[in-house]
């Protein structure tokens, strides 16, 4: 009984491994494509932003964005475009851009004139996915 | 003040129970249900699926060192060696914990000296850089191509700035995949507390207006990294940073910084929307050398000084 269990288990251990591993493996390669969109000209911010989603969740993360500079935020899940829906809110919660308003892009610039505190939240385009990895990159130039 | 007096302090500070239940959970994820009205309750990941969730778990986007050395070049401050730390000190961190630190400090290092076109500096950075990440076990990240690849690249600024922020962002995710988060929590921290570093010997000694300014701004960024390594809090060694960082945002928390709102502008053909909100900020000198020696604190016990 106790071995059952145990190979129960280890199945259970060897399964949910392989499934973290792919998702893993699945994020790396959608921020690899996600990382496409910015492009040469803009220098990466050194970090990778990612979760995996399910249904109508929402990632969350908080930004400065310096003024003088703009910055070039893309957005993806998936291997197609479209598939994530991201928002920028300002420390009032005021919305500065809705990627919804503009067909789902996967990427758009944003000229900051002064310092902006922000939080972007993203979320899975529920018309074309059920559950997948976000990502998100970001880059600069002054 | 004891440790545990400390956070509670900045617990009371942030207004918030969000740290409290950072310390409870072990880790927090910002993925919410998109039903949750104005963020009042942020769930925690489903169990099924908790490696996963958080592999983006803390979710705070600290601004890149680069971007700050760029604005001292502009400011006409001159180059400052003595503002680095010395490549040669790297095989005294014996720990993960001083390593990590310390690459997050030579990256801003290596971001200064290339805005400045010191290359063979760079390249020193570069081969001290390799070498902790290494020592960390963070592959495909910085490597003797990445070098290599630097070196034909000299000459050409934004490229190699930009090749070392790829590398950084590689081993971001490197740690993320492998439930480092920690680990990667600390580069971070290290690349933010070393531009701060030597973006406040500056401000002291020069008194320029942007640079001041920007010292200022880092009050969002300081309270970010705190909540980002809170979590970490009863792990060895992150308490006496964490508490210095604490104290760090208590000073900060006197900058007064106002925020003004205004409708932003779309050009759609550019994909571009021109963000016209304004925030000014007002620190006094008196202020900016109190933060000025108290960073130059927390940093030199990084780096060993």
């Amino acid at each position: 009984m106790r071995t059952k269990t145990l190979r129960i288990l280890s199945a259970a251990l060897i399964v949910g491994l392989a499934y973290v591993g792919n998702a893993s493996a699945q994020c790396d390669s959608i921020a690899k494509i996600c990382a496409e969109n910015v492009t040469a000209d803009y220098i990466s911010d050194g970090q990778s932003y990612r979760a995996l989603l399910i249904g109508d969740q929402v990632a969350e993360f908080r930004a400065t964005f310096y003024g003088g500079s703009t910055y070039r935020i893309a957005g993806c899940s998936g291997f197609t475009d479209g598939n994530l829906i991201f928002e920028i809110y300002d420390e009032d919660h005021n919305q500065l851009f809705a990627s919804s308003e503009y067909k789902n892009t996967s990427f758009w610039d944003f000229e900051f004139g002064s310092t902006v505190d922000c939080t972007i939240e993203a979320k899975l385009n529920s018309v074309n996915v059920k559950s997948g990895c976000a990502t998100m990159v970001v880059g600069f130039k002054q | 003040m004891t440790k545990s007096r400390n956070l509670n302090k900045w617990i009371g500070y942030s207004g918030g129970f969000a740290v409290a239940a950072v310390l409870m959970v072990g880790c927090v994820s910002d993925v919410k249900k998109a039903e949750d009205n104005g963020g009042a309750e942020t769930s925690e990941v489903d169990s099924s699926g908790a490696q996963l969730m958080t592999i983006g778990g803390s979710m705070f986007s600290i601004p890149s060192p680069i971007q700050t050395a760029m604005l001292i070049e502009k400011s006409g401050a001159d180059y400052n060696k003595g503002f680095l730390n010395d490549a040669k000190k790297v095989s005294t961190y014996a720990t993960n914990y001083q390593k990590a630190l310390n690459l997050g400090v030579y990256g801003a290092d290596v971001g200064y000296v290339t805005i400045y076109d010191q290359s063979q500096d760079a390249l020193k950075y570069l081969g001290v850089i390799n070498k902790l990440t290494d020592e960390l076990g963070i592959t495909g990240a910085f490597d003797e191509s990445t070098i290599k690849r630097f070196e034909t690249n000299f000459g050409k600024r934004d490229s190699m700035l930009n090749l070392v922020a790829v590398a950084y962002r590689n081993s971001d995710a490197f740690l993320k995949d492998n439930d480092r988060m920690n680990v990667g929590a600390l580069v971070l921290a290290g690349g933010w507390i070393e531009t701060l570093y030597f973006t406040t010997q500056i401000a002291v000694k020069d008194g320029n207006k942007d640079v001041i300014n920007r010292i200022g701004e880092q009050k969002y960024t300081l309270n970010n990294i705190v909540k980002m390594l809170t979590p970490y809090y009863n792990q060895p060694e992150y308490d006496v940073l964490v508490n210095d960082l604490i104290e760090l945002a208590y000073d900060f928390d006197a900058i007064d910084i106002q925020y003004t709102y205004e409708k932003p502008e779309v050009d759609i053909a550019n994909k571009t929307t021109k963000i016209n909100s304004k925030t000014e900020v007002v620190i006094t000198p008196k202020h900016l050398k109190v933060i000025a020696d108290k960073v130059a604190n927390i940093r030199n016990k990084i780096v060993g000084q």
